[in-house]
């Protein structure tokens, strides 16, 4: 059931109803259609529905509310309720009403087709942001809908100002984002907004015009967003399995002609998890004539991984950017490793439009430490800097609390992504970079 | 058409008021709640549950609270509803009520004694 219909359904309530209750019906109703699943229940929901709308076109919504002044004690002692109005339904009322239930009726077999559709998509990942998924633009028409929206709006500028003003690192930017932000919803120029991802965007453009930072964002999801919780040993438990079967997502490490070590990594895993197996992965290369980081499906992971495995690219200790921490004493790679000989050796980085988040980073520090020769293509833009802060199920905002030193530029790759020193389509990218490792050999 | 008088508490309302006995709930989760206590018979549409809350708000039977630990930053800011002491004893009352008309029914053989 699209939120289309909804907003439809909604308009037939009355007017002051829906200016009271309308943006919580709206999500009543959105719960209801997640939940209640099947063709059974989807048709007691929609009766369900069409029987209060009905019950409300009847009644009527100040009526309902007289009733309920006029309760008091009855004279037995028993506190009653006077509910029920005298006055006939209003015609328009129960004409239009008429005329929608036969369109709704009509619509009932496409939107069932339409919500097995949209339940077949992933939820995005937890923690994820910029994800923001194809949403139906709602049609708030004249009156309430729009007016709910409204209020939705209010609701998420005022939680986005709040959030700032007390998590982002620079506090006087905070100020100014919090007061520009303030202003331009006094100038009324949200009011066009009509959906929540235009207005996430809108949002993220504001903030960053203020603060110049890439790495603040609004974002808004068609998925709901889980809350936050605790840390969960079971999910602990799930990655730490999924990490031995999965070989900590070194999917495959080889020797191709000439000594080129060949390895494909799928993300950078938790060290406190993988570190047996990195450096098993690393030391099997230790007499590569040079290496490549196949980097095209990894979308990412922990700092402390890339930092493990950049230690064996150095002579000496490196300074490594990562946006979601402070300079500090990690900041450095653990270069020289015992017994390491690849420092000096040619390295090449595969990337793809996929290459993601901590393989980003491997990436912009391997570039600006001119270590590596990237070649593919130009990386997703998600440096994921910014603490995500949940704001209703739909809307959150990554907000950057650390502020590390970036000696390389002013902007990291938020937004714009990495790009490669070769660029070539991702399909090609290996047989490039063999190309161009044996080439460097031969110059040797 | 003169006015109806419905007395007991409607029975939406009555649901509502036990719906909150053990603790703070939004909209939705009332209507899961009443879903719950009634065995799935009872499921109130956003017209009957919010016209209900506004009702037993006017009246002091409910008032609105914010959960705790999110009043900060705008966090989850649907409203949720808490008893108040007037409600407690109005669903009181109308349980005695309703226990009243059990014991009659009982008297007149039309409920046997192990009905609950």
């Amino acid at each position: 059931m699209s939120e289309k219909l909804i907003a439809l359904l909604l308009r037939l309530y009355p007017s002051g109803f829906r200016a009271a209750y309308g943006e919580e019906s709206f999500e009543l109703i959105r719960e209801r259609v997640r939940h209640e699943r099947g063709i059974v229940a989807r048709l007691r929901l929609w009766f369900d529905l069409l029987a209060d709308l009905g019950m409300m076109m009847f009644r009527g919504f100040e009526d309902a509310q007289a009733g309920f002044a006029s309760a008091g004690a009855s004279a037995d002692g028993v506190p009653s309720f006077h509910l029920l109005p005298g006055d006939s339904p209003r015609r328009g009322a129960v004409f239009f009403g008429g005329i929608i239930t036969l369109v709704t009726l009509m619509a009932l077999p496409s939107s069932f087709r339409r919500y097995t559709n949209d339940s077949a998509g992933a939820p995005p990942f937890p923690g994820s942001m910029g994800t923001s998924l194809p949403r139906p633009a709602i049609d708030f028409g004249k009156d309430s809908p729009e007016a709910v929206f409204a209020a939705v709006k209010h609701r998420i500028v005022e939680a986005a100002i709040a959030n700032v003003k007390e998590h982002y690192v620079d506090r006087s930017a905070a100020e100014a984002v919090a007061e520009t932000v303030g202003a331009h919803e006094r100038n009324g120029d949200y009011s066009r907004v009509t959906d929540g991802r235009t207005l996430a965007d809108v949002l993220t453009k504001d903030m960053r015009e203020v603060s110049h930072d890439m790495n603040l964002v609004m974002v808004y999801s068609d998925q709901p967003l889980p809350e936050r919780r605790a840390v969960d040993p079971e999910a602990i438990k799930r990655y730490r399995a999924a990490m031995m079967q999965e070989n900590c997502t070194f999917e495959n490490v080889e020797f191709l002609p000439h000594d080129v070590g060949y390895v494909k990594l799928n993300s950078f895993p938790d060290v406190s998890v993988c570190e047996a197996a990195a450096t098993t992965v690393m030391q099997s290369l230790n007499h590569a004539h040079a290496v490549i980081f196949d980097l095209r499906d990894n979308r990412g992971g922990f700092p402390e991984m890339v930092a493990l495995i950049s230690s064996y690219l150095f002579d000496h200790p490196e300074y490594l950017y990562n946006p979601r921490d402070n300079t500090s004493e990690r900041s450095w790679t653990r270069s020289p490793v015992p017994g390491n000989r690849l420092a000096d050796k040619p390295v090449f980085l595969l990337t793809s439009a996929r290459t993601a988040s901590g393989a980003e980073q491997f990436c912009y520090d391997l570039k600006m430490l001119r270590r590596a020769t990237l070649v593919g293509e130009t990386t997703r833009g998600a440096a994921h800097a910014g603490v995500f802060h949940r704001i209703d199920q739909h809307f959150g905002i990554g907000i950057p609390e650390k502020r590390p030193i970036n000696p390389f530029s002013d902007h990291d790759w938020e937004g714009v992504g990495v790009e490669p020193d070769v660029k070539v389509d991702a399909a090609v990218a290996l047989e490039r970079a063999t190309g161009l490792a044996e080439r460097a050999l031969m110059k040797k | 058409m003169p006015k109806q008088k419905l007395n007991p508490l409607p029975s939406a309302a009555f649901h509502i008021l036990l719906s909150l006995a053990d603790g703070d709930l939004h909209g939705y989760a009332i209507m899961r709640q009443v879903a719950e206590q009634t065995g799935g018979r009872r499921r109130l549409g956003p017209g009957t549950l919010y016209s209900s809350i506004h009702g037993l708000l006017a009246e002091g039977l409910i008032c609105e609270t914010t959960p705790p630990g999110k009043e900060k930053t705008g966090e989850e800011r649907r409203r949720y509803y808490r008893l108040t002491g007037a409600g407690r004893k109005l669903a009181r009352s109308e349980a005695e009520r309703l226990a009243g008309l059990v014991r009659i029914a009982r008297a007149k053989r039309i409920l046997r004694e192990d009905y609950v």
